[in-house]
C-alpha cells in the first residue's frame, strides 16, 4: 500500500527535479546559450519577438531572453545559500527551545517572535542603508529574517514528540536529554527539516524578486526581480508588451519556486515513515 | 489563579516586545552614518540654511545627549506627537489613521478567504493522500503559488482591468466621486477585488499544505487508530479525533500569516496604488522620508503584535495541553 502511494508521487518528485536540474544547467551554462550580451543594447528599444530577438527587447534595446537566462544564476544561488543558512539557523534553534527548558526556550521564542512582527521589507530597507545593496547581503538579510518561521515549527514538533508515550518512557528508564535529541528526536524532525529547507529555497526566490521588483535588489546583477521592476515602470501593461516582457519572468520564477516545492513534499513523504502509515489507514 | 497569572504574564510579555520594537525604531536611525538632518529632511537638506537646520535639531530634541532623546522619544511616541512627514506636509499620525483601515480591510479579507479555501482543501487532499486527485491539487496549488504575488497583480491588471475593463486598474474608490450608500460599497469592492484575488493566491497554498501535512501527521497517530478499532463512527473520528489536533499547527500558521500578508500587502498595494500602509511604506523609501517610514513599520509591528497576543490567548483553548505547560 505504502509503495503504491510512493509510486503514484514519484512523477512529481521527477517534475521537481527536472526543473531544479534544467535551472541549474541553465545557471552554469548561460554565458554560452544566450544569444546576445544581456548587459549591452543590442536593438531598438522596445522590439517586439522577432528575428534575432525571440522575446523582443526591453526599454533600453537590451535582449530580453538573454535577461532571462543570466536572471536564474542570481535566483538559484540565492535560493540555495539561504535555505542553507535559514534552516541551519533554525534547526538548531528550535531544537534547542523545545528541548534544553524555559529560560533558553524564553530567549529563543521572543526573538523569533521579535523577528516575526518586524515584517522584512522595511527590515531589508534598513540593513541594506547599513550594509549595501550586494548579493551576499541579500542572502544574509533574507536568512536572517527567514529562520523563525522553521524554528517555530520545529520546536512545535519537538514538543509534540516528547509528548509522546515511547519518549516518556525511555525518560522514564533514564534517558539523558542529549541520547533522546540524538537519537530519536532528531531522527523525527529530519523529514520536516528538508521540507522546511526546500520551502524557505522556494519563499527565498519570491522574496528577492519582491526585493528586486521594489528597486531594492542589486542594480548591476540581471534579476527576473529587476526585468518586472522594469516593465511596471514602462507601464508594460498598458500594451501588448506584457505578453513577452511580464509573462516569461513571472514563469521562470514560478517554476524554479515549484520545483523546490514539489521536491520537498517528496522528500517529505519518503522520510517519514509515520506519515506513510496514516496513508495507508486512510 | 494559576492560569490568570501565566496570562498576566503573557501580557507583560508582549509589552516588552512592543517596548524593544519601539527602542529598535530609535535606535536603527542613530546607527546609520551621516547627519541626523539627512534622515528628518531628506533631499531637501541641500536648501536648509544653517540657522534653519540648527532650528531643526533643536525642535526634534536632537542637539542632547542620547539619553535625554529617548525619553523624548518614548514621550512623544506614548502622546502620539509622532511630527510631520516632508513627503506629505502633514502629521504622521493623520496619514497613518487613514491608511490603517484599508490595509486591515485588505489583509483580513484575504486570511479568511485564502484560510477557509486552503483548510477544505487540504482536508480534501488529505483524505484522498496519494491518489491521484490529491497529486492534482498539489500540483496546483503549489504551482499557483509560486508566481510572486505582484507578477500576479500585473497580469490581472493586463488581462481584467486594461483588456476586459471589468475591474479598476488603480485605488481603492473612485477618487472625486461622491457615491452614497451601495454604490459606495460597491465601489469600494470593486476596486478590491483584484488585490484581494492576488493576496488571497500568495497564502492560499500554505494554508493548503499545512492543513493537509498535519491532517497526515494525525492520522498515523496511535490513539486514531485506537478510535477505529474501537469502532467510533467515521465522523466522530474525523473531526473530534484528526481535525481537532491537526488544527494545531494551522494555527500556528494563521498566527504567523499577518505579518506574512502585511508584507505581501506592501508590494500588492504597490502594484495597485492601493491606498494602505504597504503602498506607504514604499512611499516612503522612494522619497527617503525616514521618520514616515519608520512610524509605518511601528504601527505595522504593533498591529501583528497584539494579533499575536490574541492568537496566543486562543492557542490555550485549542490545545488544553499548552495551557498546562504555560
Amino acid at each position: 500500500m505504502t509503495c503504491e502511494n510512493k509510486k503514484r508521487q514519484l512523477p512529481l518528485v521527477f517534475i521537481g527535479a527536472a526543473i531544479l536540474a534544467v535551472f541549474l544547467v541553465v545557471a552554469v551554462f548561460s554565458p554560452f546559450l544566450v544569444p546576445h550580451d544581456p548587459f549591452v543594447r543590442v536593438g531598438r528599444p522596445f522590439m517586439p519577438p522577432g528575428e534575432g530577438h525571440l522575446l523582443g527587447t526591453n526599454d533600453i534595446g537590451q535582449d530580453i531572453l538573454s535577461e532571462l537566462i543570466y536572471g536564474s544564476r542570481l535566483s538559484l544561488g540565492l535560493a540555495v545559500l539561504v535555505a542553507l543558512i535559514s534552516t541551519g539557523i533554525g534547526t538548531l534553534l528550535g531544537l534547542a527551545a523545545g528541548f534544553l527548558g524555559r529560560p533558553i526556550e524564553n530567549v529563543i521564542m521572543r526573538s523569533a517572535d521579535f523577528i516575526l512582527v518586524l515584517p522584512f521589507l522595511p527590515l531589508v530597507i534598513l540593513l541594506a542603508a547599513m550594509l549595501g545593496q550586494g548579493f551576499f547581503q541579500l542572502v544574509l538579510v533574507i536568512s536572517v529574517i527567514s529562520w523563525p518561521g522553521t524554528t517555530r515549527i520545529i520546536r512545535a514538533q519537538v514538543l509534540k514528540i516528547r509528548e509522546k508515550g515511547y519518549i516518556l518512557n525511555l525518560q522514564a528508564i533514564g534517558a539523558g536529554p542529549w541520547y533522546l535529541l540524538r537519537r530519536h528526536i532528531l531522527r523525527e524532525v529530519l523529514p520536516l527539516v528538508t521540507y522546511r529547507a526546500m520551502l524557505t529555497a522556494s519563499y527565498a526566490v519570491l522574496i528577492e524578486v519582491a526585493l528586486s521588483f521594489l528597486g531594492l535588489g542589486n542594480p548591476l546583477m540581471k534579476s527576473w526581480g529587476s526585468m518586472l521592476y522594469y516593465a511596471q515602470a514602462r507601464n508594460a501593461t498598458l500594451t501588448n508588451s506584457w505578453l513577452w516582457w511580464v509573462i516569461p519572468p513571472g514563469l521562470c520564477i514560478a517554476l524554479l519556486s515549484a520545483g523546490f516545492l514539489l521536491t520537498g513534499l517528496y522528500l517529505e513523504t519518503y522520510a517519514n515513515p509515520r506519515a506513510a502509515r496514516g496513508q495507508a489507514d486512510a | 489563579m494559576q492560569v490568570n497569572q501565566t496570562r498576566r504574564g503573557k501580557a507583560a510579555q508582549y509589552l516588552l516586545l512592543i517596548w524593544l520594537v519601539a527602542t529598535v525604531n530609535f535606535a536603527l536611525p542613530r546607527m546609520l552614518p551621516g547627519s541626523p538632518l539627512v534622515y528628518l529632511a531628506g533631499e531637501e537638506l541641500g536648501q536648509l540654511s544653517a540657522a534653519e537646520r540648527q532650528e531643526l535639531l533643536a525642535r526634534y530634541n536632537l542637539d542632547r545627549p542620547l539619553p535625554v532623546q529617548y525619553v523624548y522619544y518614548l514621550r512623544d511616541l506614548v502622546t502620539l506627537q509622532w511630527g510631520e512627514s516632508f513627503l506629505k506636509n502633514e502629521p504622521i499620525r493623520n496619514i497613518l489613521w487613514r491608511r490603517i483601515p484599508w490595509t486591515l480591510l485588505l489583509a483580513f479579507s484575504s486570511i479568511i478567504f485564502s484560510a477557509v479555501i486552503g483548510a477544505v482543501l487540504g482536508v480534501r487532499a488529505a483524505m484522498n493522500r496519494g491518489k491521484w486527485s490529491d497529486i492534482r491539487a498539489l500540483l496546483t496549488i503549489s504551482l499557483l503559488g509560486s508566481f510572486p504575488s505582484f507578477w500576479l497583480g500585473m497580469v490581472l491588471i493586463a488581462v481584467f482591468a486594461v483588456k476586459l475593463n471589468w475591474f479598476p486598474m488603480y485605488g481603492a474608490y473612485t477618487v472625486g466621486a461622491s457615491f452614497t450608500g451601495f454604490a459606495k460599497l460597491a465601489d469600494i469592492l470593486l476596486h478590491m477585488a483584484l488585490p484581494l484575488i492576488t493576496l488571497t493566491f500568495l497564502s492560499v497554498g500554505r494554508y493548503f499544505l499545512v492543513m493537509r501535512y498535519s491532517l497526515i501527521e494525525v492520522m498515523g497517530e496511535d490513539f486514531v487508530i485506537l478510535a477505529k478499532a474501537k469502532g467510533l463512527s467515521e465522523w466522530v473520528i474525523k473531526y473530534k479525533y484528526i481535525m481537532r489536533n491537526a488544527l494545531l499547527p494551522f494555527v500556528t500558521v494563521l498566527m504567523l500569516d499577518l505579518g506574512f500578508i502585511l508584507s505581501g500587502a506592501t508590494v500588492v498595494e504597490t502594484v495597485f496604488a492601493y491606498p494602505g500602509l504597504g503602498r506607504l511604506m514604499y512611499e516612503a523609501v522612494v522619497a527617503r522620508d525616514y521618520p514616515l517610514l519608520q512610524y509605518s513599520v511601528l504601527v505595522v509591528a504593533i498591529i501583528v503584535i497584539l494579533f499575536n497576543y490574541l492568537a496566543d490567548q486562543l492557542y490555550v483553548y485549542i490545545d488544553p495541553r499548552v495551557g498546562e505547560q504555560g
